[in-house]
């Protein structure tokens, strides 16, 4: 990586041959991943001096509102991955619609997810409920962010697209976006086990 | 030099040096106090003498960004300043007020600077580092907006880069944090959570652009590395510092009264801290390594490398010691936050105004650099002041560990001023290291006054 | 991965991510001020206005110069968040400070005399007895501070 950062090749030659790049992307994944990981870590230690409490508590979250949106997040991440595939056979019309596709069920994540925040926020629940609920609301909530980050990048990126700002010799802008959401889709797939199924 | 205007920084670097003086020679009547308790009591009590301490390196770092900001704007934008007359009647305005407010905070009783200059109007005072009287904050706001405007101005009309766009961002969030020191609700609990925004938000937030555009700066000139490679970096730092540091703020919310969620937030994103001052410490050995010029400013290559290694060793390394809540449970509020204050300070923000000082003061003396004999003598400062900050640090955690020991941990806990006389001897050698430190400041100086001059050779 | 990376990718990276740091942590501070009237004893402010006449001299005599509250401040002399605990009462509070000596201890670390009225003193007790009663998660991890 220090090669391409500090290479003696002009960059903007470099930069001709391969448009709107990447790898500031993967730095910045890289560093969420991290972040996420750390939590997760973190969660299961406290969860390890307190089993009985998260034990206790983990039935009162709603699984099938976590399995929904694990079925809607997969399902936007195969349309982000055909809306690639798409594009890099020049087909942009078809990248358009796979790209709305996956924007709809990230919004359908949103939706869920509201509903399910909305029946916590009536019980009372909050961050200072007890360890439990401090997790399992800043896990989700901070992916939650993200989600909507994610969404917002998908949206720029399929009105790119539309514009015709894509095509099959220069799509590197959406593999970016991509490669952010697949990391989104991918931290929930860690999350969902962790917090609603592991016992 | 290559604009007239640039010229404007150098009465800033020269009183950011007179304060940096001041400094020194009051953190050494501390240090003293702190073995010979009543040395100058009560004509300077500690507290006094901390308020000079702390407020003097508040207002000369202050002054060096701004001199900075003079400095690299008109050559970053490509233009004259919009109006170097004003530069010149703010570094005036900011000189006297902070000059008085010293004078205030030594001659008469701070209570009394409080009734005299208004307080009641509106309770600010007496909170760290934000001990300034009202007239002295009002003062600051309103220099630094008209700072401000001047450089917006600047950048305006001229070329836009990464490096003055994120200085720019830098210094407006300075300001906008700062007016945070007003609000002083009486709920304590509400006042430490919001006057950390000022803290904590200036010096593991936007400081930190400021910084990073300043070392983005000099790197670019001194190695000749393409501005395209430097101003990502300079972005991939930037966003590291701000994704961390910003919830990294939680560090503080462990124990004064704010929920308990912050201990989980807090020691993750903090413990996340020393990243971006990895990533610096990379980016300075990195660029210089591939450096495309030899330039025959020696020194400020130094400083600029001192300032990625010191800052990551002291915000990165020591801050991350005590930042997670199950450990700093025992250690807040000890020597040990003070080690970790003093190294992360020198290393981070000192070095990077000594950095930029000693890149740009031979130029707007009229040459390139100065000669050989005064650059080894500038480097025997840097050796003298940086090797006596790492001893200062060390021997502050082991009054620090002591402390903990002694008075926190220990079946018996001892209380606090019978556990400080424990730690004694390592006050003593911090002491002595603090006189070794300023004798490495007056070699500093002195390397100002050593004439000749080294001329480019790329 | 491709080996590209645009300047214009970092920078669009930094405004995003840092906007979206800023959200998050907003958010925590929204829920911070949910939750701190269960720990800040905001009642006994609301009951004794001596309180805040308490903090505020407690600010103008610059007292977070030496002392730590709540383990901010300088390092110089006791932790007060829990000094009406340690002491006993509020009038070992009080006798303690009306007790030191105007021209200090030979030889060690001296409070100044402050010289404070018994109205003063009272105000201040007050306010050092409200911080002692703030929800601090436990925090001294013992009576020494």
């Amino acid at each position: 990586m220090n090669d391409t950062l500090v290479g003696t090749v002009p960059i903007s030659a470099t930069a001709a041959r391969h448009p709107p790049g990447d790898l500031a992307i993967w730095v910045f994944i890289l560093a969420e991943l991290l972040a996420f990981g750390v939590f997760f870590a973190v969660y299961a230690i406290v969860r390890m001096g307190h089993v009985e409490l998260f034990d206790a508590m983990q039935p009162n979250l709603d699984r099938n509102a976590g399995a929904i949106n694990t079925v809607l997040l997969l399902a936007a991440s195969w349309g982000v991955a055909r809306a690639v595939a798409a594009i890099e056979r020049g087909r942009q019309a078809i990248s358009g619609r796979w790209l709305g596709f996956a924007i709809l069920c990230g919004f359908g994540f949103l939706v869920v997810k509201a509903f399910e925040y909305a029946a916590k926020f009536r019980a009372g629940i909050n961050l200072a409920t007890n360890d439990f609920y401090m997790f399992y609301l800043s896990l989700t909530f901070f992916h939650f962010m993200h989600v909507i980050l994610g969404l917002a990048i998908l949206i720029g990126v399929w009105a790119k697209t539309r514009a015709g700002g894509y095509s099959a010799a220069d799509h590197h802008g959406m593999e970016t976006g991509a490669a952010y959401w697949h990391m989104v889709d991918l931290v929930w797939i860690i999350l969902f086990p962790l917090v609603y199924v592991m016992r | 030099m290559q604009y007239k205007s640039q010229a404007v920084a150098k009465p800033y670097f020269v009183a950011a040096l007179a304060l940096f003086v001041a400094q020194i020679l009051f953190g050494l009547v501390m240090g003293l106090q702190y073995v010979v308790g009543d040395f100058l009591f009560p004509a300077i009590p500690f507290n006094v003498a901390r308020m000079v301490h702390t407020n003097a390196l508040i207002v000369w770092l202050l002054m060096g960004f701004m001199g900075a900001a003079y400095y690299l704007v008109p050559e970053e934008s490509e233009t004259e300043l919009h109006s170097p007359k004003l530069a010149i009647a703010l570094f005036w305005i900011f000189l006297v007020a902070a000059g008085l407010t010293v004078v205030g905070y030594l001659t008469v009783p701070y209570a009394t600077l409080a009734k005299m200059t208004g307080n009641d109007l509106l309770p600010t005072m007496g909170r760290e580092f934000l001990e300034q009287p009202l007239l002295t904050k009002v003062g600051i706001v309103v220099v630094a907006l008209a700072f401000l405007f001047n450089i917006s101005m600047t950048i305006l009309k001229g070329r836009k880069t990464a490096i003055n766009t994120v200085l720019l961002i830098g210094l407006w969030g300075l300001a906008i944090m700062f007016l945070f020191s007003f609000y002083n609700p009486d709920n304590v609990v509400k006042d430490k959570f919001y006057w950390w925004w000022v803290v904590h938000l200036w010096v593991e937030g936007v400081w930190e652009l400021i910084l990073g555009s300043i070392l983005a700066f000099v790197l670019i000139k001194i190695t000749g590395v393409d501005r395209e490679v430097i101003e990502k970096w300079l972005y991939v730092i930037i966003t590291l510092t701000l994704v961390t540091g910003i919830i990294g703020t939680g560090h503080h919310y462990y124990w004064i009264g704010t929920p308990e969620y912050w201990q989980i937030w807090g020691s993750i994103f903090s413990a996340l801290e020393p990243i971006p001052f990895f990533a610096m410490t990379l980016f300075a050995f990195n660029m210089v390594n591939r450096r495309r010029r030899e330039h025959p400013n020696k020194a400020a290559t130094l400083w600029a490398l001192g300032t990625g290694v010191m800052s990551f060793l002291g915000a990165g390394v020591w801050g991350f010691l005590h930042t997670l809540a199950p450990v700093n449970f025992y250690t807040h509020g000890t020597q040990i936050t003070a080690a970790h204050g003093h190294m992360a300070f020198y290393g981070a923000y000192v070095m990077v105004v000594l950095t930029i000082i000693s890149y740009a003061m031979p130029l707007m003396r009229g040459r390139a650099a100065n000669s050989n004999k005064a650059q080894v003598v500038e480097m025997w400062g840097f050796w003298l002041m940086t090797v006596s900050i790492v001893f200062i640090t060390l021997f502050l955690t082991g009054a620090g560990i002591l402390q903990v020991w002694l008075q926190r941990i220990s079946d018996n806990p001892m209380p606090f001023m019978v556990a400080q006389e424990q730690a004694n001897l390592f006050y003593w050698m911090r002491e002595w290291t603090g006189v070794a430190f300023l004798v490495g400041l007056v070699v500093y100086l002195a390397s100002f006054f050593i004439k000749g001059e080294e001329k480019a050779t790329a | 991965m491709s080996g590209s990376f645009t300047t214009t990718t970092a920078r669009n990276i930094f405004y995003g991510g840092t906007l979206f740091f800023l959200l998050v942590f907003l958010a925590l501070t929204f829920q911070n001020e949910e939750i701190i009237p269960k720990r800040d004893r905001r009642e006994m402010l609301a009951a004794n206005p001596q309180i805040a006449e308490g903090k505020k001299l407690w600010e103008t005599n610059n007292c977070i110069g030496c002392h730590t509250l709540l383990g901010e401040g300088a390092y110089f002399a006791p932790e007060l968040g829990n000094v009406v605990v340690r002491l006993g009462s509020k009038e070992a509070v009080k006798a303690f400070i009306q007790g030191r000596p105007a021209e200090g201890i030979p030889g060690r670390r001296s409070m100044p005399q402050f010289n404070f009225s018994d109205k003063d003193l009272d105000a201040i007790a007050d306010f050092l007895e409200y911080v002692s009663k703030i929800d601090a998660s436990k925090w001294p991890p013992n009576i020494q501070g």
